[in-house]
């Protein structure tokens, strides 16, 4: 009969057969597995009912305090009988020198009894010399023997012994032995060769009975599994968009190559403003936009010059459409934002984008000339300043940055403008994080938008460094393996 | 951003002692002003560039003494007219053709207030001067010249001894061999004529805007001051000027007016008129979100320097000269901010439910970026712009027609991709040292030439790459088809193709309903050798956009 047994369980009924019975010490000598695997094994085993489990009390008797005195430096009765020997004969007096008294006069009448001495007119005479019984069973005491292990004499003397106070102790002691039923008996498992590893032929044929598993060390180290990963980068934006999305907002985006109508004179910035200079911006060579800004270029023209209907005094500049078509890689999100806004003209919405922007700058520790920027839009007919502050606080709040600050700043096309900071427990200090503001009537009016446009933005990749305790902002760029495979995803 | 520089002793003394170390820097953020750096003696502060009038320490203690509630509304400013006159020939008029100028007399200068003075010069120059092109700014000391001065065009040939030289040199020579010739020479070396200040003795004063004469070189010394800023633009070296002179004044000198004589025109220079800007209180507490009664509003803009006046029904803030960012009614609504103190706005959330929305490409590229990572591929990513060498030589492709930018700081990132193959064998190449097999893969846009309205076309596009001992086509392919259909459900054919980056007979194009939307094979040797790769790589990119679009059609 095939049953399916576990590798624990071959071992034992292996190392069982063709023997009668094992105590589990000698069993666990023969299996050479722990005590814990052995116990587990055979109660696998008789729960089959291919093994059966005797139990058997067992008194260990052992010397005790006296016995173990005594074994050391003889009885009472010993020492009599050598103190005798040297004249055969001595005063009771003699004899009974540092002797306890008691001690003393048993050792005196036992040996009386034997008929090994004699006591005559206080003198005590030595017979004969012999070993005495006790003495043979208290040296085979010393190491504890079971009562089984004594014949019917020495029960009888130990019987006596246990009279003496404190010379004998008893211990209960069980014993387990185990013997394979006649069914365990009949199991067939044949002789068993170790393997690496399984394969189907092994699992098909049902093989794999016949064969052990080759142990591993299970505690040794091993390397890290492949693993696919989304960039650093990407997840704190996947994380920022879930943000904002639970916030109500909707995505847009854009393309990052524009119009410097979009990307700046929409947004009220001059055109011989420093920002727009070839040493800040990215200009494609030898390549322009037609007509850029199409139906506005002439009302956004004036406002630039003389504020037009806004409300402003203008820059008092001559406005020039040849420079307002020259491309540009997008310095910041809003170009896209302006572009929607002037096409849709919301009267209340929320929108937001996330998105790479350029700086025509040198790449250093803290700069780069290429990352992402979020950028929040709330329009609206009765949105403030305050509320903007309080989108900030929850925006944050999502983040896990709890406590924020407001300075007044300034940028080009909001006003009034503010600075957030917010506090970054983990570094103990205070860190700049978005620009905020509400988008100036020389931005908004030009597109017919009549309502208040909040705005926020900031640089992605500070997050990103923030989250990994990074310093240097060009390592989020390095991809280097090493680092991305063993970044964590939980932070 | 320009910086100021705060030493103790002097901005304690003008805040009339009432202030202390601490507390003075505490205050600075109030004013949109970012401490750069701490010293034992003297603090850095960054102040943005709409603010030319914080650009020395005397215009920020005025600043700050009104949000110290030590003096409220505009300082007031008396100028004298002089008797200074400034005669400007036509020869400029196609050149530079403003002249604008003071005169500072009594004045008790030290090293720090002239160090604050050419701060200011500098920052003057390079923002309301756009690099000294629109104005450009001479001070001289009064008592070596004679005025009337004259302001002229001459030949390049026309020699004088300039600041700091112990040479005569000519106008040209100039523009060619010192360091502020070569750096500011572009704007005026394309004229035949170049403009100069002289004085009534031919004198010369100064070059502008590129160098003043050493005859006028101003010092610790100097008691009597001419200034002159040369310009563009009128109104630019009007602002400019307003905000010198206020500073003059404040460090205790007696301004005086000169005459500029355009010929056509006489005009009196500087002009310390202050502008009216209406006050919008429905504006104000409409944007800021608060019911702030009108004279809490006025209270504000008087700590920010500004006066309140009345007119018929409607009340102004007068705003000083110096001002130059006041340009609309809005821009009073930010000086109520700062005259409020910030803490006073409580955060509030606007009404109204929105539903929030993804983009929907940024969610299939979303897809494809989980697809990809469940093929156990990392995610990896890089710039748009690239050196020519790696977008080209280093592919093997035939430079021809790559979108380049204008005057990049370094040539790393000169040309836009049109492709991320080259991105991801360079991100190989940085990663020889660590654990094949490597796996991985960049979603990221390229940039086409378009014939249409707008010249350049964006497309997302995505790429796989496979390195290891054993990488191969098959695998490469079979990366693909999974990809495609578990996303998008797509079949696709590989028909033989050749590129320069593949091994011949080991490339393909990938193509969907006979469209060509990819390119996938083995990284051809020399490719490799070029990146230091010494392991083979299998890698296929395709156009994103244009498998969206087959998509969308058969859904």
């Amino acid at each position: 009969m095939k049953r399916a047994l576990h590798s624990l369980e071959k071992r034992v009924i292996l190392t069982l057969k063709g023997k009668e019975e094992l105590s589990l010490e000698d069993l666990r000598k023969e299996t050479n597995l722990s005590l814990d695997h052995l116990r587990r094994a055979i109660e696998w085993l008789r729960l089959k009912g291919l093994l059966s489990i005797r139990r058997e009390v067992f008194i260990k008797v052992k010397l005790d305090e006296k016995g173990l005195k005594a074994h050391f430096e003889g009885l009472p009765e010993r020492i009599i009988i050598e103190r005798l020997k040297e004249k055969g004969k001595a005063s009771l007096k003699e004899i009974s020198k540092e002797f306890d008294r008691d001690e003393f006069s048993a050792g005196l009448g036992r040996l009386k009894d034997k008929e090994i001495i004699k006591v005559d007119k206080g003198e005590v005479i030595l017979l004969r010399d012999s070993v005495l019984e006790e003495e043979v069973l208290i040296s085979k005491l010393y190491h504890g023997r079971y009562l089984q292990e004594l014949n019917e004499r020495e029960k009888k003397i130990l019987m006596e012994l246990k009279k003496r106070p404190s010379f004998i102790k008893e211990e209960e002691e069980a014993k387990i032995y185990v013997k394979l039923t006649e069914e365990g008996k009949r199991i067939d498992i044949s002789l068993e060769r170790e393997i690496d590893r399984l394969n189907p032929e092994l699992l098909i044929t049902g093989k794999w009975r016949e064969y052990s598993l080759r142990a591993y060390d299970v505690e040794a180290p091993v390397s890290l599994a492949p693993m696919g990963k989304k960039h650093p980068i990407q997840r704190v934006i996947d994380e920022v968009r879930e943000i904002f999305i639970s916030m109500g907002f909707e995505e847009i985006e854009g393309p990052l190559v524009q119009p410097s109508f979009w990307n700046f004179d929409a947004l009220f910035i001059p055109q011989d403003h420093p920002a727009r200079e070839l040493q800040d911006t990215f200009y494609l060579s030898n390549l322009e936009s037609k007509n850029s800004g199409g139906d506005y270029r002439e009302i956004i023209a004036k406002v630039h010059e003389n504020g037009a209907f806004t409300g402003s005094k203008g820059w008092g500049y001559k406005w020039k459409g040849s420079e307002a078509d020259k491309l540009v890689l997008r310095t910041h999100t809003t170009a896209v934002t302006i572009n929607y806004l002037a096409k849709y003209k919301p009267h209340n919405t929320k929108i937001f984008s996330v998105g790479r922007v350029f700086r025509n700058e040198k790449v250093t520790y803290k700069n780069l000339v290429e990352f992402h920027q979020i950028e929040g839009i709330v329009v609206g007919k009765d949105v403030s300043l305050r509320d903007l502050m309080g989108l900030l606080k929850e925006f944050y709040f999502k983040l896990g940055l709890k406590e924020v600050k407001f300075w007044p700043s300034f940028f080009p096309y909001t006003e009034p403008s503010l600075q957030s900071v917010v506090y970054y427990g983990k570094l103990n200090r205070w860190i700049e994080l978005c620009g905020m503001g509400i988008f100036r009537p020389e931005v908004t009016l030009p597109f017919g938008i009549k309502e208040p446009v909040l705005a926020w933005g900031g640089g992605l990749e500070r997050l990103v460094m923030l989250k990994h305790d990074i310093q240097d902002v060009r390592e989020l760029y390095k991809n280097d393996l090493n680092w991305l495979r063993k970044v964590r995803l939980c932070l | 951003m320009p910086v100021v520089t705060l030493y103790f002793d002097r901005i304690l003394k003008m805040l009339e002692g009432k202030v202390g170390r601490e507390e003075l820097i505490n205050k600075l953020p109030h004013l949109a002003l970012d401490l750069e750096e701490i010293q034992e003696d003297h603090i850095k502060v960054e102040y943005n560039p709409n603010r030319p009038d914080f650009s020395t320490d005397y215009g920020l203690a005025r600043a700050l003494k009104g949000i110290f509630d030590l003096e409220l509304g505009a300082p007031k400013y008396d100028i004298q007219d002089g008797n200074v006159k400034v005669m400007v020939e036509d020869s400029v008029k196609s050149i530079r053709p403003y002249i604008v100028g003071l005169i500072a007399k009594d004045l008790r200068l030290d090293e720090e207030s002239i160090r604050q003075l050419i701060s200011m010069q500098e920052d003057l120059h390079h923002g309301l001067g756009r690099d000294r092109r629109v104005i450009s700014i001479g001070l001289h000391n009064l008592d070596v010249i004679k005025p009337p001065f004259i302001y002229k065009a001459v030949e390049p040939s026309f020699s004088f001894i300039p600041l700091n030289e112990n040479r005569c040199m000519s106008l040209r020579d100039i523009l060619i061999n010192t360091e502020v010739g070569l750096k500011y020479g572009k704007i005026i070396k394309d004229f035949e004529k170049y403009p100069l200040l002289v004085d009534s003795n031919n004198n010369v004063l100064s070059f502008p805007p590129i160098i003043n004469g050493e005859l006028t070189r101003v010092d610790i010394n100097t008691k009597n001051l001419f200034l002159d800023i040369t310009a563009l633009e009128l109104k630019a070296a009007l602002r400019a000027l307003s905000i010198i002179a206020s500073v003059l004044i404040d460090m205790g000198a007696k301004v005086e007016r000169i005459e500029v004589d355009y010929r056509d025109k006489k005009i009196l220079t500087p002009d310390m008129k202050s502008l009216l800007m209406k006050i919008d209180f429905r504006l104000i507490n409409k944007l800021l979100g608060l019911k702030l009664d009108k004279d809490e509003i006025f209270r504000c803009l008087r700590r920010c320097r500004l006066n309140v006046v009345k007119k018929g029904n409607a009340f102004y803030a007068e705003v000083p000269p110096y001002r130059v960012d006041i340009i609309h009614p809005v821009d009073i609504v930010e000086e109520v901010v700062i005259g409020l103190d910030l803490e006073r706005i409580k955060p509030t959330l606007p009404e109204g439910a929105n539903v929030g929305k993804r983009d929907e490409r940024s969610s299939l590229l979303d897809d494809f970026r989980m697809a990809l990572i469940s093929q156990n591929f990392v995610e990896v990513m890089n710039f748009s712009l690239l050196s020519k060498k790696l977008l080209y030589e280093m592919v093997n492709r035939e430079f021809s027609d790559g979108i380049k930018v204008e005057d990049p700081k370094s040539s790393e990132h000169e040309y836009l991709r049109d492709t991320l193959i080259p991105c991801l064998l360079q991100v190989l190449s940085n990663n020889t040292h660590a654990e094949y097999p490597q796996r991985i893969f960049e979603i990221g846009k390229v940039f086409l030439r378009n014939s249409n309205e707008e010249p350049v076309r964006e497309e997302y596009r995505i790429v796989v790459a496979i390195a290891y001992s054993e990488a191969n086509y098959s695998e490469a392919k079979s990366s693909l088809s999974s990809l495609l259909y578990n996303t998008f459900g797509l079949d696709f054919e590989t028909k033989p193709s050749f590129h320069p980056t593949f091994s011949y007979g080991r490339c393909a194009s990938i193509r969907v309903d006979n469209e060509d939307i990819g390119v996938i094979g083995e990284i051809d040797p020399l490719v490799l050798e070029n990146f230091g790769l010494k392991v083979p790589v299998s890698l296929y990119e395709f156009s994103y956009d244009k498998l969206e679009k087959k998509f969308k059609a058969r859904r």
